[in-house]
């Protein structure tokens, strides 16, 4: 059943841009100090071993996560049916899952000194991939159009 | 020749007129230059948040600034030369966009900014890991320079908002998507 009504988000021209200033900043937070911390596993940047740096940060990582992951749903509900089919956010969707659960699991046990230290570079490496992967999918959302049937 | 007069040949030049056309090339700058500024963002967050105290107060001011000062430029040129790319590509129409003026003249101050405070706070991090109180300078340079760089972000992507004022155009402009079959 359609149920039909007006999302407030779609009342003022304003709302959208607005959540998508949210929406940079809390990635530009989350992935800035996500990526800190895998230069610092590459062997660049701060000399504060890895695990006390990712403990230091994590609180802004979740911040930044948090901006994105509130601000996002309330994008896509501005017109569900598009992003739905858009080809460049399903590929976005399937890695933001990726990325999340490769940060809370293999990343942070990492971290934590419960793997291999020989996985510090690989580990680093996918991690920029993946959220690198994100932003890029993210930016094609609007340059993808798939045709009306 | 005026700006608008060197708007006018910059988006005309070959290079310009084809990145502005490209289906694939246009977007993948400007995710760059976004995945620039998440890289950018975390050297100047984590600098700018270690003088106000917030953050690894258990590392000297100095290390933290003198170590994150390469990531911190290299972040910065990836941001600039693909800002420089993009708006080269449209420069005569956002030569008439107020977000776009708006972004040149926050940076304008992020420049007065480093006069100011580059010499007695960002290069003399030493000085202050031997005060006992981090000095108000410093404080405010930090605050000051994470206010401006939030609002340079959102300046930024009020550019995309304005609608190109059509009739003073003289290039043109793209309309050229991605399609994907279904």
């Amino acid at each position: 059943m359609l149920i039909a009504f007006e999302n407030p988000l779609n009342e003022s021209a304003l709302a959208f841009p607005i959540l998508e200033c949210f929406h940079i900043l809390g990635f530009a937070i989350a992935v800035g100090t996500i990526a800190l911390v895998d230069f610092r596993l590459l062997g660049f940047g701060l000399r504060q071993s890895a695990g006390e740096l990712a403990q230091a940060l994590a609180p802004w990582t979740l911040f930044g996560l948090i901006l994105v992951l509130l601000s996002g749903p309330m994008l896509f509900s501005s017109d569900p049916d598009m992003y739905y089919l858009n080809l460049s956010f399903q590929i976005k969707m399937v890695l933001l899952v990726l990325a999340i659960v490769f940060h809370y699991t293999i990343r942070r046990k990492l971290l934590r000194g419960q793997l291999s230290p020989g996985l510090n570079k690989p580990v680093a490496c996918i991690s920029l991939l993946l959220w690198t992967s994100i932003i890029f999918a993210g930016i094609f959302i609007a340059f993808v159009v798939t045709p009306e049937t | 020749m005026s700006a608008l007069e060197l708007a006018q040949w910059i988006q005309g030049t070959g290079w310009a007129t084809y990145l502005r056309m490209s289906a694939y090339i246009y977007p993948a700058i400007l995710a760059s230059h976004l995945t620039g500024i998440a890289l950018f963002a975390g050297t100047v967050l984590v600098t700018d948040l270690r003088i106000l105290g917030v953050v690894m107060r258990n590392q000297p001011v100095s290390g933290v600034v003198n170590q994150l000062r390469w990531p911190k430029r290299i972040g910065f040129l990836i941001v600039a030369t693909c800002g420089f790319l993009l708006a080269s590509s449209k420069a005569e129409e956002y030569y008439y966009n107020t977000f776009f003026r708006a972004k040149l003249a926050l940076l304008v101050l992020v420049a007065i900014h480093a006069l100011v405070f580059r010499g007695s706070v960002y290069n003399n991090a030493a000085a202050l890991d031997q005060a006992r109180r981090m000095p108000g300078k410093a404080r405010l340079a930090a605050a000051l320079s994470l206010i401006l760089w939030i609002s340079i972000a959102c300046v930024g992507r009020g550019i995309g908002y304005i609608e190109p004022p059509l009739d003073k155009l003289h290039a043109a402009l793209s309309s050229i998507a991605i399609v994907v079959p279904r």
